[in-house]
């Protein structure tokens, strides 16, 4: 009886440490990770790049294929959103403006993004 | 008589002190075997049975071909911005085990070496990658594969006309004033190598996702004023076929308007033939429609006076 007592309670507290050791301090590292389940950080980072990338080439085709990368269900809608996030956050100007031309691009200009919108003025760049 | 007892048979046994201790409650045993099962029974389900749900994934964490991926979004982004620190920092992200600059162009070489530069979005993802890492001395295989952009065919050929017979001096016959005409000084002619601007100009190609009509490139051919075009000749080409066909021929729909159904899987480009440059390949790739089916990705081509 006392060795059974001893055994479950250090193994509810070995269950305890194994729990902290497992979820916490060690957890999984997981490599080989696809594009999809990037931090929004790194998402919203991926979407900027490519959407200076369109700024430089105006390739639509190529932007979209490139943000077929994560994966997901309706990339124009998803670079409205993005944009519209980065206007409501009052993130980089420049950046809104990456995106803007983006969604504009894919027909997902709003009222919203309007107001960043690149303008050519007549004459000058 | 014999005694009942002998004198050593009366004297109590002697107990271990061990035994005459009071008894611990604690079984020692049981606690290390009880923490060995608990502590591995722990991480056998935190690591196998129920692990960390994967969301928060950083890029060096991702496979090889995302971050492959992942890099040449880097590259577009640099060259648009020419930020190098910027470029330098994300690619710290990826933890490279090499160089990271190197790393970008040996990924550039792998990338030259398969199908990725046969279309014109994946040529110019690489020159980006090319230009940046030629820009810090590094070299790739690559360098030998895609040339770079900026060489372009000389801009001007300049041909020596012979020399022209000098004009015979005037006889006392009346010349023909037409004849009297000076002759055209001879010089220089400079031949422009650079293709003539094409007459239209493909303004904008968005998708779009459609149960009813998957798969369809949808062609507007406007003016200036935005107003369709009727009987413009285009044309799509695909491997191992093309197929023209005019606009406004569709009644009902804008007199520049006219379609064309993909294969699925199929990449097409399309032009107008002679009046202009070819379009980005429009690739008949599946969407996802809002209600969660599958169906054909569409193209709205939009074609315009060149301005």
């Amino acid at each position: 009886m006392r060795f059974l007592i001893s055994f479950f309670v250090a193994a509810l507290i070995g269950l305890g440490v194994g729990l902290y050791l497992g979820w916490v301090q060690f957890p999984v590292q997981f490599i080989d990770s696809p594009a999809s389940s990037l931090a929004p950080g790194f998402k919203d980072d991926y979407i900027l790049m490519i959407a200076a990338g369109y700024a430089a080439d105006n390739d639509l085709n190529g932007a979209f294929e490139r943000l077929r990368l994560l994966e997901v269900n309706d990339i124009p809608l998803y670079i409205q959103e993005t944009t519209e996030r980065y206007i409501s956050n009052s993130r980089s100007v420049d950046d809104i403006r990456l995106l803007v031309n983006l969604a504009s691009g894919a027909g997902r200009l709003t009222p919203l993004m309007e107001p960043y919108q690149q303008v050519t003025l007549p004459g000058g760049s | 008589m014999r005694p009942t007892s002998l004198p050593e048979d009366t004297a109590q046994p002697r107990i271990p002190r061990r035994y005459q201790r009071p008894r611990s409650p604690i079984s020692w045993l049981g606690v290390i075997l009880g923490l060995v099962v608990g502590v591995g029974g722990g991480l056998f389900y935190t690591w196998v049975l129920n692990p960390v749900v994967e969301f928060d994934t950083q890029p060096w964490q991702l496979n090889a071909e995302d971050r492959q991926q992942y890099i040449v979004a880097i590259m577009l982004d640099y060259g648009y911005t020419s930020d190098l620190a910027r470029a330098m920092e994300r690619l710290g992200t990826l933890r490279p085990q090499q160089d990271p600059i190197q790393e970008v162009a040996d990924i550039a070489c792998a990338l030259s070496t398969s199908g990725y530069v046969n279309n014109s979005s994946g040529l110019r993802a690489v020159r980006a990658m090319m230009r940046f890492y030629q820009l810090q001395n590094r070299q790739g295989c690559a360098d030998q594969i895609v040339l770079p952009e900026d060489i372009q065919p000389t801009a001007v050929v300049l041909i020596q006309l012979p020399t022209p017979t000098l004009t015979p001096p005037a006889t006392k016959t009346a010349t023909p004033e037409a004849i009297a005409r000076g002759t055209p000084t001879p010089g220089l002619f400079i031949v422009p190598t650079t293709p003539p601007q094409s007459a239209y100009e493909i303004a904008n190609i968005p998708t779009f996702c459609s149960q009813e009509r998957a798969g369809l490139i949808e062609v507007n051919v406007v003016d200036f004023n935005g107003q369709g075009i009727p009987g413009q000749r285009v044309r799509v080409r695909w491997d191992g076929g093309e197929s023209s066909f005019a606009t406004g021929l569709k009644p009902g729909r804008n007199p520049g308007y006219a379609d064309f159904q993909m294969e699925p899987g199929l990449s097409y480009i399309l032009d107008m033939p002679g009046l202009s440059d070819p379009s980005q390949p429009l690739t008949a790739t599946s969407c996802a429609l809002e209600n969660g089916d599958r169906s054909v990705i569409s193209y709205r081509v939009i074609l315009r006076p060149t301005q």
